[in-house]
């Protein structure tokens, strides 16, 4: 076991170099001078100079490097935003928990849709509720979430009144009575965003949930609990769920990472304070340290997040250590 | 049977469950919502969206971008301001925190303002000379890192300015302050200074107000309202100033500006009466729409015109657009009206000039094609330099508004019989290859709005060649003409109906003889109003209606 977390954290360390030396590269090196984005038109050449001695741009690239990774280890200083001036950590930290309740309340909804639907289609295959997962599965898989976010706000929330058209507030009471807060109206602002952000992954859930357990009912373990006389109950719960659930457990992992690159089209649509809606401003200022800030903090946040899945379930499943 | 089906009835009953609870609290959040009586004009919460975009600060002394300033016009105290009337009223400054427009000196280099006693900041604190040499102070201080007064090459304009920038100095020499008397010592005369000290830089703010590179987002202001608390990148409240005297209007009790929102989605938040207006004007698809539903300008859908111009840029430095006969052929040969009908309706009105209404010199005219592409005309007047161009550089952002111009310019090229050589260019990416000496370039759009009202900020600014430098230039067309540069020269020291008249005859003069662009729309800015709203005062300086005049109680 402790050879297989010393293996899995350096891989975290390797994957954590080679994200950030990429970002940098891409965002520092190849586009433009950021320099002369940083001191804004009509800038003289002495103040590009001196900005750019002032980010240390007139240094050797290694050197750049260098010194972006120590500011991040340790001062755990991503930089300051070029249009606001903020400290870029302090904008993350404001606005990664929009992200995070997005994409983890997100995540509950589309697993509790995925795996009671999945398991009814896969226990009547070809039935009416098969056919509709299926329909349900083709839309989510092919309508944008832009589109199904605005359709929801436009039909639910300005039609009907049922949910906010958009907008965000905060989980936590705030002192001030003209903006909302409180976990009440949080939920009642998420209502949509997640329902939309939970679309397509619920879609790809069910046939995976369905496949998995069509093919669990199948092993011979299944067969033999059943020739013993084990309920149907037992055999479902014990046998069939416990191990068709382990891909899903796997993948799930993975895709919560995956899903912060989709979280930014729900958050544009809802107009949620979050990091990906941060990433589009950021592009469209031109604000390069906000958006290799970004990329570096979602980097970070898949690593650690796949790091403490893989530990999970070699702790789950201990034939995983052998690979 | 029933058994097997317990567990997924159990996720599925959860997953509704979370639904319905969720559901159930909005629809009782809904029920008590409360819905402002209208009539009165003081009072209530104004709430403003501004989709797509934040402030880049609020800190008097670093702001710059449109929106700042529009903020900053209900927070502000300044020595000299444009009063919330609609129409070419609201551009004619006025005295505010000054008892009268200032004292020039014979040589035209001193100006001795007069502060009105009894002005107030926001936490009970005077207003003084100190605070508005402070407000110099700050956006020149090398700790403060303010790129804009020094783009504007302000501290050339003041006494001692330079040491002060170059940190030599602990006060700007140029400018003494004594109790309620403000002294500029200017190094030379300078008609314009006055106007100068209407941007939002020059407000009063509280003489110890510090220095810092990243921005104060709360502090005292001596305007209607001050900025009571501010999230970067979400909300930012305003709140009446207590001891505010002043006579202009502070109607709503709060302004609450919720950043970064969704165009669209504000646009329906305001339909529904969440919002009150947008900010960042309605999407330009919704412009016909709302136009046909609510009139323009007759309660609910206001277009005003902004003292923007867009225009083509033609590249003066490089082949073929270098040949003033080729310029003056694509101002025969460009469709004005295409690249405007791309923007949707109301966008703006065509124009062949410069200046813009509202700026001192504005003096309409026409003399290139108006309604559509001249090709014979242009043929006519671009002559062999014409048929012997090259190919022609066309760059422009990837963003679909401007890749459709890029459209209509080739087309119009082609029917020039010109070579077209398309280079689509990332957004961030397009302002500083426009603005690098040497660019290869031929046409580019562009767009100027006025950082204070007078022609100097269009043309001296953007034209004159003596500016060119390496990189970061404001005169992206390059031209250099000696002649013209000297006559700016000449416009830029006159003052009054003669400064107009100058720089009526130059707007005219550069267009008909250097044909440095194609101008070819006024902006307008398009904004859709919640039902409650009323007074909008729209001021054509910022492009916006001042937030402080805006009544929903």
């Amino acid at each position: 076991m402790a050879a297989f977390l010393i293996r899995r954290l350096f891989w975290a360390l390797f994957l954590f170099f080679a994200a950030t030396i990429v970002t940098y590269l891409i965002f520092f090196v190849i586009p433009a001078d950021p320099a002369k984005l940083a001191a804004g038109r009509n800038a003289t050449a002495q103040d590009v100079k001196r900005v750019a001695a002032f980010l240390h741009l007139n240094v050797p690239l290694y050197q750049q490097y260098w010194i972006f990774l120590w500011n991040i280890i340790r001062h755990g200083s991503l930089g300051y935003s070029y249009v606001s001036r903020q400290p870029v950590r302090f904008l993350i930290g404001q606005d990664a928990p929009v992200t995070a309740s997005l994409v983890f309340g997100g995540a509950v909804f589309w697993l509790s849709l995925s795996i009671p639907v999945g398991i009814l289609s896969a226990l009547r295959p070809r039935s009416v509720m098969d056919r509709l997962s299926m329909t349900f599965v083709l839309i989510g898989i092919s309508a944008h979430p832009v589109w199904i976010g605005l359709i929801l706000s436009f039909v639910v929330g300005y039609k009907l009144h049922w949910t906010p058209i958009a907008g965000y507030c905060n989980f936590f009471p705030g002192s001030s009575a003209v903006q909302c807060s409180g976990p009440v109206q949080w939920a009642y602002h998420m209502i949509l965003p997640w329902v939309t952000f939970m679309v397509l992954f619920a879609a790809l859930y069910v046939r995976l949930v369905r496949a998995n357990v069509i093919e669990t009912m199948s092993e011979d373990y299944v067969r033999t609990a059943r020739a013993k006389g084990a309920s149907e109950r037992r055999v479902m719960v014990q046998h069939v769920l416990r191990n068709s659930m382990l891909p899903v457990v796997t993948i799930l992992g993975m895709d919560i990472g995956l899903a912060l690159g989709g979280a930014v089209f729900t958050e544009s649509i809802f107009s949620l304070p979050g990091l990906g809606h941060d990433l589009i401003a950021a592009n469209n200022a031109g604000d390069l340290p906000l958006i290799t800030g970004i990329v570096v903090f979602a980097t970070i946040a898949v690593i650690t997040f796949n790091l403490i899945v893989d530990v999970a379930y070699a702790v789950l499943d201990p034939r995983i250590r052998l690979t | 049977m029933r058994k097997k089906h317990l567990l997924s009835l159990l996720f599925l009953t959860a997953g509704v469950a979370l639904l319905v609870a969720a559901l159930s609290v909005g629809a009782a959040s809904s029920a008590t919502s409360s819905v402002k009586k209208a009539g009165a004009l003081r009072g209530g919460v104004l709430r403003v969206a501004q989709s797509n975009t934040d402030f880049d600060t609020v800190d008097p002394g670093l702001a710059y971008v449109t929106n700042d300033w529009t903020l900053l016009y209900a927070t502000q105290m300044l020595l000299v301001n444009f009063p919330e009337k609609n129409g070419q009223a609201g551009s004619e400054l006025y005295p505010e925190a000054a008892t009268s427009f200032p004292t020039v000196s014979k040589d035209g280099k001193t100006y001795t303002f007069h502060i009105r006693p009894g002005l107030k900041f926001s936490d009970g604190s005077a207003v003084t000379a100190a605070s508005y040499q402070r407000a110099w102070e700050r956006n020149l201080s090398p700790k403060m890192g303010s790129p804009y007064g020094v783009n504007d090459q302000f501290q050339k304009v003041i006494v001692g300015g330079e040491d002060f920038l170059a940190g030599k100095t602990q006060h700007i020499a140029g400018i003494t302050a004594k109790g309620l008397t403000i002294t500029f010592h200017l190094t030379h005369p300078n008609p314009t200074f006055t106007s100068y000290l209407s941007m939002q830089w020059f407000g009063a703010v509280k003489p110890d107000m510090p220095y810092t590179t990243t921005g104060i987002n709360v502090y005292p202001s001596a305007g209607p309202y001050y900025i009571a608390s501010r999230d970067p990148g979400r909300t930012t409240v305003l709140k009446r100033n207590p001891y505010y005297k002043g006579s202009r209007p502070a109607n709503p009790d709060q302004i609450v500006i919720t950043s970064n929102t969704n165009q669209d989605q504000a646009l329906l938040q305001t339909k529904a009466g969440t919002f009150d207006f947008d900010m960042n004007t309605v999407p330009s698809t919704a412009a016909a729409d709302l136009g046909a539903t609510y009139g323009v300008n007759k309660g609910r859908f206001f277009v005003g015109p902004t003292a923007c111009v867009d225009y083509l840029l033609l590249n003066t430095a490089r082949p073929p657009t270098d040949n003033v006969a080729v310029r003056k052929a694509l101002n025969w040969g460009i469709d004005r009206p295409a690249l405007l009908r791309i923007l949707g309706k109301y966008a703006g009105a065509r124009s062949d000039q410069i200046l813009v209404p509202g700026i001192p010199g504005y003096k309409p005219y026409k003399i290139y094609a108006f309604s559509g592409a001249d090709a014979a005309k242009a043929k006519t007047v671009g002559g062999s330099a014409l048929t012997s161009a090259g190919t022609f550089n066309v760059l422009h952002t990837t963003s679909p508004a401007r890749t459709a111009q890029a459209q209509v310019i080739e087309y119009n090229l082609k029917q020039l019989g010109l070579k077209y050589n398309d280079v689509p260019t990332a957004g961030t990416t397009y302002y500083n290859t426009l603005e690098t000496k040497g660019t290869s370039y031929n046409i580019a759009r562009a767009g100027w709005c006025a950082d204070y009202f007078d022609p100097f900020d269009y043309i001296n600014v953007l034209l004159d060649g003596r500016s060119i430098q390496a990189n970061n230039n404001t005169n992206m067309s390059y031209l250099n003409a000696p002649a013209l540069n000297k006559a700016m020269d000449a416009a830029a020291a006159l003052s009054g109906k003669a400064r107009a008249d100058a720089y009526a005859k130059l707007d005219l003069q550069v267009m008909r003889d250097y044909a440095p662009w194609v101008p070819y729309q006024i902006n307008n800015d398009r904004f859709f109003v919640s039902a409650r709203t009323k007074n909008w005062i729209y001021s054509t300086y910022f492009g916006e209606p001042d937030l402080n005049a805006l009544a929903v109680g």
